[in-house]
């Protein structure tokens, strides 16, 4: 038994790793008096941390998968490749955090441990195997969450993100667990593999309450990803919250929720039946109207952060979509989405959030002329903004490209052009930041000089891909296809 | 040989990437570049001209470029050239350059202008070269963003608005046209030649079945729609009109040129290359919307172009007018009117072309584009006597517009008369009334610019320069030579439509 544990834990190198530098963290960031120095310590400490756990997730692309613990978790490749991109995702945030004014800097080291925390529940999730994993990985990313959203706490936005954060989160948990309750209690067991067998041969009235129960189960990921209609809290938890957070928000618990879901989907409705058409009309709807409800919203917008945000709930209907139709490329395509999803993402916050720091606003009108100001700034924002619109050569178009394509594979085509519509939508909206940016002349002239050459240095980095995936995608998309969902005999 | 097309494709590219080492402020180095450039690139294009083998209908084996590019999808990097796509890129390569020369008077940002333009050629050839479907659309998106830029920033008063209006309009056409493709790629099977233009033509689709919204549909109609969105709105054909008189008006002068006189093509050629040979049972089975709908936009396009005071906003209507005869040379599928209308798009790539640049020279004495300005006064009048050789050139272009015998209009026109006659009879009656309007709006505003009396501000103004001169020649011996003798592009083309038309009439 104990050997048994110790060889599992091989497996879990890049979870403990992430834990001990948290632990770290703590300690460094308490033992030492708050200054610059004990600052940069600790933020150094945490990027050789993520390094660290990065090169071991590398690593661990290459095992073969396997259940540890009694089944409770799983590493596979799909659930390593998830952890990779939450890691990459938190890496970008640290740096941002770091130069950030956006975050008091009292509590910079906070948010760095804070962030570990929540790195260390999106892998538990990502990766969770059965009913009570997946609560407990929900839980541990949101708790800490619910802290980071109201970090400005001066700030009543902030403070209001916060509390909307953890109520909307206690009540949507709340649910999901009543609704687990029900899958106990009608199939005795809380193990993935072995409530499987037990779907298939549910009729009548268990397989209508198995069917609700989902529905409820659904409750709790929904909002974890922020999708129609669980998404309310999002545009106030992304305006209220500091950028780096906001930043956070949008990559790493909704990579880890996606994973959850595509996980579930394929565990338990990849076979035909009431169960799948049930699941996967929920999901469709859901897809068609988070994107609409997204896209449509965020025209409005005048705060750019908001904008982000209703832009970030359309691209969580865009992602479903891949798990409306379950089939072999469904991986592959999410994976490939939330890849070009993050490289955009990080840009696009990585601008807003210099710009927001230098004129203490994040309207709209602060970055009119911004290619007079900055042109390397207003180019590679540019270049991430016509990627989320979904335009070649950029890598969003190879991912918008594939998800319909799956869509379509599986014949849904209504769905199809529902998904083609918004992103024509999403094109006006992102359109405007650029006329903004580079059609519109600036309201001054003043040049941003705060933008020093490692940030230069890091965006450039940021778009590469951006542009490199929309042209050269095959290796990236043969490696996402590999990640494939290890179901538990 | 066989590199040409990359050559082409290409060269605008590596002329794009030396402007960008150039330093901002040395502007007429940039301009050079330019010019040098789309002047090489024109060349190749005559050599590819001098290439062509007439005698063979479909792709030029001798050009064909094939390589893979993302293997796992079945979506290579392949290029071709036929009869269709020749003339139009000769045209490309030759309003290049002239736009290019004719910018040279753009002094706002003149590298990035000149980064835009290169790049837009690039995007344009690789329209017209590609032979695989996701390269098409990708080069078919990837033009609109120069497109955007070029209108957005160097544009009139109410450019934003129109950069917009254009940039969303066509994307919304292209999305759904992209729907179409993949829903091929998986009609297909996935199998290598999925996204292969070639392999799709020829009518595979005829019945397969699709379900939406638990009705049925036939595959080929309802993907012949959504093509067809996608390339109407391009043309564009009454009632997908509305983006191109604000993009038209708001775009400068060289990017109104090129609009009008390639990109438009790209519409039609869309039809020609795409819509018709792979869903051919569809197509015949509409031909008489096509007809219509190409009917009502020279009907519609001339009396809006009657109504206008603003001279540009007459010549974008007057666009939308000569593209409804290229619909309707189609929709009649008979040799006569499809030569016609290949022959029309690229007649009308000229004259238009010729329309847009002399508007651009008398705007940059003027500063304005009034016939009549919005307090009723004239907006010019007694140019001719003023400015001789600005009214002689500007007389060959507005006659070749409006179809006189003689010039190059007259003939496409005339043969896609000849082709939709017997087919569409009472369409035909009714545009040929769209000659009449528009011998009538141009004549007329003819008249109220060049005749009765100079103002001062008229005599003020300079005729043309030996640059202005320069540039409209070679227009002008486009209009007057293929008017008088069009066999140079009939010749090419004929090949390739005749196969076209072997193809429709399996289904007709």
């Amino acid at each position: 038994m104990i050997l048994n544990l110790l060889t599992n834990l091989s497996y879990y190198i890049p979870e403990i790793v992430s834990i001990v530098t948290m632990c770290a963290l703590l300690f460094l960031e308490a033992s030492y008096k708050a200054s610059e120095k004990s600052r940069t310590m600790v933020f150094v400490a945490s990027l050789i941390g993520l390094v660290v756990v990065l090169f071991s997730l590398i690593s661990n692309m290459s095992l073969e998968p396997v259940s540890l613990f009694a089944s409770a978790v799983v590493v596979d490749k799909f659930s390593t490749l998830t952890k990779i991109l939450m890691t990459l995702g938190t890496l970008g945030v640290v740096y941002l955090s770091y130069k950030s004014k956006d975050i008091y800097t009292g509590l910079k080291s906070e948010f760095l441990i804070m962030a570990m925390g929540v790195l260390v529940g999106g892998m538990l999730l990502s990766s969770a195997n059965n009913l009570l994993t997946v609560y407990l990985g929900i839980e541990t990313l949101s708790i800490l969450s619910y802290v980071m959203s109201s970090f400005k706490r001066h700030e009543s936005s902030s403070t209001e993100a916060g509390m909307k954060y953890a109520l909307y989160g206690g009540i949507s948990a709340g649910i999901m667990l009543f609704g687990m309750s029900h899958i106990y209690g009608v199939l005795g067991t809380i193990q993935f593999s072995e409530m499987v067998p037990l779907l298939k041969e549910l009729t009548g009235a268990n397989l209508a309450v198995m069917l609700i129960s989902f529905v409820l189960f659904f409750v709790g990921v929904g909002y974890k990803i922020a999708c129609f209609p669980f998404h309310m809290w999002s545009p106030d938890v992304y305006q209220g919250s500091p950028l780096p957070v906001t930043t956070f928000f949008a990559l790493v618990p909704k990579f880890a929720g996606l994973a959850v879901l595509v996980r579930i989907s394929f565990v338990f409705f990849s076979n035909e039946g009431a169960l799948q058409i049930g699941w996967i009309g929920l999901i469709q709807v859901v897809a068609a109207l988070t994107m609409t409800v997204g896209n449509v919203t965020a025209i409005g917008q005048d705060s750019l952060k908001r904008l982000l945000a209703f832009s970030s709930i359309g691209h969580v209907g865009m992602m479903l979509l891949g798990v409306v139709a379950v089939s072999e490329s469904t991986t592959r395509i999410i994976l490939f989405y939330s890849i070009a999803y993050l490289f955009m993402t990080l840009v696009v916050f990585y601008v807003v959030s210099t710009i927001s720091d230098k004129y203490g606003t994040d309207s709209h009108s602060v970055i009119k002329g911004l290619i007079y100001r900055h042109p390397l700034m207003a180019i590679v924002m540019s270049i991430a903004l016509f990627s989320l619109a979904g335009l070649p050569p950029f890598s969003g178009f190879v991912a918008k490209f594939n998800m319909l394509s799956a869509v379509i594979e599986s014949k849904y085509y209504a769905l199809a052009f529902v998904a083609a519509i918004n992103s024509v939508i999403s094109l006006y909206y992102y359109m405007r930041i650029i006329k903004m940016m580079i059609v519109e002349q600036p309201e001054t002239n003043e040049k941003i000089e705060t933008f020093n050459f490692i940030n230069q240095a890091l965006i450039t980095v940021y778009a590469i891909p951006v542009l490199f995936l929309g042209i050269f995608w095959e290796k990236i998309m043969l490696i996402s296809d590999g990640a494939k969902i290890f179901i538990v005999p | 040989m066989s590199g040409l097309l990359n050559w082409i494709l290409w060269l605008p590219v590596i002329g794009m990437i030396a402007i960008l080492f150039v330093p901002k402020d040395k502007k007429d180095l940039i301009r050079t570049f330019g010019v040098v450039t789309t002047s090489i690139t024109f060349l190749l294009t005559l050599v590819l001209y001098a290439k062509f083998n007439t005698s063979i209908g479909g792709m030029q084996p001798e050009f064909l470029i094939k390589v893979p590019w993302i293997e796992q999808f079945n979506i290579f990097y392949s290029l071709g050239v036929d009869g269709i796509s020749l003339p139009m890129v000769v045209l490309t390569g030759l309003l290049f350059l002239i736009c290019t020369v004719s910018s040279w008077s753009v002094d706002k940002q003149v590298k990035s202008y000149y980064v835009l333009l290169l790049m837009l050629q690039s995007s344009v050839f690789g329209v017209f070269f590609a032979l695989d479907f996701f390269l098409f659309y990708v080069y078919w998106e990837v033009m609109l963003l120069p497109m955007f830029f070029l209108i957005g920033i160097w544009g009139g008063e109410n450019r934003e608005y129109a950069a917009i209006k254009f940039f969303l309009y066509t994307f919304f056409g292209s999305i759904i046209m992209l729907v179409g493709i993949i829903a091929l790629y998986y009609a297909t099977g996935k199998g290598v030649d999925s996204f292969n233009i070639l392999a799709l033509q020829g009518g595979h689709f005829t019945k397969e079945v699709v379900t939406l919204f638990g009705t049925e549909f036939s595959f080929e109609k309802l993907f012949f729609w959504a093509m067809f969105l996608g390339f109407a709105i391009k043309v564009p054909v009454f009632p997908f009109h509305t983006w191109l008189p604000h993009a038209h008006v708001q775009a400068p002068t060289a990017v109104s040129v090129i609009l009008a006189g390639v990109l438009l093509k790209m519409g039609t050629y869309g039809f020609l290359r795409i819509a018709f040979p792979i869903f051919p049972m569809a197509s015949v089975e509409y031909s008489t919307v096509i007809a219509v709908l190409g009917c009502i936009s020279v009907l519609y396009g001339a009396f809006c172009a009657m109504a206008q005071s603003d001279v540009k906003k007459l010549v974008a209507y007057s666009s939308v007018s000569h593209m409804g005869f290229v619909m309707m040379g189609m929709a009649a599928m008979t040799v006569q009117g499809m030569n016609g209308a290949v022959l029309q798009m690229f007649n009308h790539g000229t004259s238009t072309a010729m329309m847009f640049l002399m508007i651009g020279v008398i705007y940059e004495r003027s500063h304005h584009r009034w016939i009549v300005k919005p307090d009723g006064s004239k907006g010019y009048g007694g140019l001719y006597s003023h400015m001789p050789k600005y009214s002689i050139i500007f007389i060959i272009g507005m006659f070749a517009s409006l179809g006189l015998p003689g010039l190059s209009g007259f003939i496409s026109e005339a043969l896609i008369f000849l082709g939709i006659f017997n087919r569409f009879t009472t369409i035909t009656v009714f545009a040929v009334l769209g000659l009449l309007l528009g011998a009538a709006y141009l004549l007329w505003m003819f008249k109220r610019m060049f005749f009765g009396e100079a103002s001062a501000e008229v005599k003020s103004y300079p005729d043309m320069s030996i640059r202005e001169v320069g540039y409209m020649i070679p227009l002008c011996v486009a209009v007057i030579v293929f008017g008088i003798y069009p066999s140079p592009i009939l010749n090419v083309m004929k090949a390739s439509v005749a196969q076209l038309l072997d193809l429709l009439g399996k289904f007709s």
